[in-house]
């Protein structure tokens, strides 16, 4: 495509979306009542966004659920249209959105090729020019004559990626979907996708998942309430980004709720700053934190103990601890304990998990009372460490 | 919005054939069904009307030309009868689609009116083979299957344009579309024809050849069983008809194509 590199591919000016919400009950009903409109409520989903995206740039976008972030990438690809403001992107945009979007489960993998390959903009003489290459990537050359609904899941990730990019767009939409499929998949859409970075494709990437966005953007934006909060490079983008769901995330402060209850009612977990004592989700690496697990006894617990799980938003699991060899002092029937695991949160930047359960001790064996509504919290870590955890490492020269 | 269209042909074949292969895939027949249905239908229509029942003589010349004329008018219904009401709900029934993608949102109106020529044309030949073997044969005429069956889906892309937009804010649509539709079979001369009523009722025969669906069967009893007097009204009834449910519908379509999905 001839675009003149000054100009830029993406270009928000005074970008708002806002949503009306309507009522559920039928219209009709609505009229009867005379109070229809005073039921509907509005969303402010994108409000007054600028932003601009040169050719061959790679932007991340941050932000927590419902800051704006979707509503950006519809907007991208022309799904929905502004409220208000001026959305220009110029040359074919693909979004890599949920992959596999259009695939019709009775159709074979080679028909669903064709199908969504045209949905995505290319012609037939395309599709059967590059067919090869999508089924070889993709991996399932044995398949490629059977319907999708046999495939596995990640089968079918892999072959919605690969046609995704065989579709050669000027403009590339990443919506979370290398979350998927398995590692060495994985690996290999990275690869695939540094390779469309090089050509000069421009990339948007929406993702939770701050490794991705770290590994593969030089700028990122961070959204919060549907405004753009900050916009700059990456890695300060990213500290950016844990400021603001610290502060955010103080509504909920404590997990209320129990997934589990047979003999114990879990009242509430919570994340203390062990210097203060305070409740906080937002955390530097290296803090001391204290995990507060309230419970009250529905039966008599002779050996109460508790267990302490800490795992990363993809949900692998960085630390698990119990107290079962050395159990809490008797619990009565509707009485209320207080119990805490004091830690210290050797954790890089991002997103982690708390759970927490607890057991009634019998002999080394454990009984499951109740489980714990798990308390999503947020480490703003030292610049450059990535990992599930942060073992301190420090760097000299040791030799001549 | 009509060069959007333009430009997404391709996808419009090819959703199209997918949308029919689809509906014939793990059956044990296959798109020989395709085939099948219309046929039963058709050779029961004429086993009924030549060996059972005399209703067809007081309406027809003959009992099998009577089971070629309604054949002639079942054979449009049945087309408009498939494809209107799914061409009515395609935009919210294509959400999965939509809400990741855009295309213009009235593609899949086109491709349900697209994807119903396929069982169209096997009604067609099918009519072809019963007006020679039961009914009195086929002349140069029979040609004008073409325009009528080009006036039909014209008639299903104006009212799918205009429904499916409105089907995204009342989805009472729906409802509505199969109501008027069990109705509409009774209001349109499929079963009867208009003639008999020019002396008898002339402004009750006016009013059902304007109804929307009376232009197409007119002109596929034109090129099977001899036209009737109000072909001419019928004919341009539907144009009529069309003029004002696709304006409206394109209106709609090329207003509101970009907010559709906020609501769906």
């Amino acid at each position: 495509m001839s675009v003149p590199e000054d100009r830029p591919v993406i270009s928000l000016r005074d970008v708002s979306k806002r949503y009306v919400k309507y009522d559920d009950q039928p219209m009709l009903a609505n009229a009867l009542k005379l109070r229809a409109r005073s039921r509907r409520s509005t969303l402010l989903a994108l409000d007054n966004i600028d932003l601009d995206i040169a050719k061959g740039e790679s932007v991340g976008v941050l932000g927590r659920n419902g800051a704006g972030k979707s509503t950006l990438l519809q907007l991208l690809c022309g799904v929905t249209a502004p409220s208000t403001g001026v959305v220009s992107v110029r040359g074919k945009v693909a979004p890599l959105i949920s992959v596999g979007v259009g695939f019709h489960p009775e159709l074979t993998g080679r028909e669903n090729v064709y199908v969504n390959g045209t949905i995505l903009g290319m012609k037939s003489a395309e599709i059967d020019r590059r067919l090869d290459s999508i089924i070889d990537f993709a991996e399932v050359e044995e398949f490629i004559d059977t319907p999708v609904k046999f495939y596995s899941s990640g089968m079918f990730v892999r072959l919605g990626f690969s046609v995704a990019v065989a579709a050669d767009p000027d403009v590339l939409l990443v919506d979370e979907v290398l979350a998927v499929g398995d590692f060495a998949f994985q690996l290999k859409c990275f690869a695939r996708m540094q390779e469309i970075r090089a050509q000069g494709t421009t990339i948007v990437v929406v993702s939770h998942n701050i490794n991705v966005i770290r590994g593969f953007c030089d700028r990122a934006l961070v959204m919060s309430h549907g405004q753009k909060v900050f916009d700059g490079a990456t890695f300060d983008a990213i500290s950016e980004f844990y400021n603001v769901v610290g502060r955010e995330a103080k509504e909920d402060l404590y997990g209320v709720g129990d997934l589990a209850t047979h003999g114990a009612d879990i009242e509430s977990l919570s994340l203390h700053h062990a210097g203060t004592g305070e409740p906080v989700l937002h955390f530097d690496t290296g803090d001391e934190v204290l995990l507060r697990l309230r419970v009250k006894a529905t039966t008599d617990i002779a050996n109460p103990v508790m267990g302490m799980t800490i795992t990363t938003e993809s949900g692998t699991v960085v630390y698990s601890d119990t107290n079962l060899m050395t159990p809490f002092p008797p619990l009565q029937t509707g009485e209320i304990g207080e119990y805490e695991m004091r830690l210290v949160l050797a954790l890089p930047s991002g997103g982690f998990l708390a759970t927490a359960s607890f057991h009634s001790a019998d002999g080394g064996n454990s009984v499951l009372l109740g489980r714990a509504v798990p308390v999503t919290f947020y480490v703003s870590g030292r610049d450059l460490t990535s990992g599930v955890a942060d073992l301190g490492g420090s760097f000299r020269r040791a030799g001549p | 919005m009509l060069r959007e269209l333009w430009a997404a042909r391709h996808l419009l074949v090819i959703l199209a054939r997918k949308d029919f292969y689809v509906r014939y895939r793990r059956t044990v027949l296959g798109v020989v069904w395709a085939v099948g249905v219309p046929l039963v239908q058709a050779v029961v229509l004429a086993l009924v009307f030549t060996h059972v029942v005399g209703i067809g003589r007081s309406y027809a010349a003959s009992d099998h030309e009577y089971a070629v004329f309604l054949y002639a008018a079942l054979v449009p219904w049945n087309y408009i009868a498939n494809a209107g009401p799914t061409a009515s709900t395609a935009i919210v029934d294509n959400v999965a689609l939509a809400g990741k993608i855009y295309f213009p949102r009235a593609l899949p109106v086109l491709v349900t009116a697209a994807s119903a020529i396929y069982p169209f044309t096997i009604g067609i030949v099918l009519l072809l083979l019963m007006s020679v073997v039961v009914g009195s044969g086929i002349g140069i005429s029979f040609l004008l299957v073409i325009p009528g069956a080009a006036l039909a889906m014209l008639f299903v892309v104006s009212i799918g344009l205009c429904l499916s937009a409105l089907h995204v804010y009342f989805r009472d649509i729906r409802y509505i579309v199969m109501a008027v539709l069990s109705v509409g079979f009774y209001l349109t001369p499929i079963i009867y024809p208009l003639e008999k009523l020019q002396d008898s009722h002339h402004v009750l025969r006016d009013l059902l050849a304007a109804g929307p669906a009376a232009g197409p069967i007119e002109i596929f009893r034109a090129a099977t069983v001899g036209s009737d007097s109000a072909l001419g009204l019928a004919v341009t009834a539907c144009l009529v008809w069309c003029v004002v449910f696709g304006g409206v519908g394109f209106w709609l379509q090329c207003r509101r194509d970009r907010v559709f999905v906020d609501l769906l």
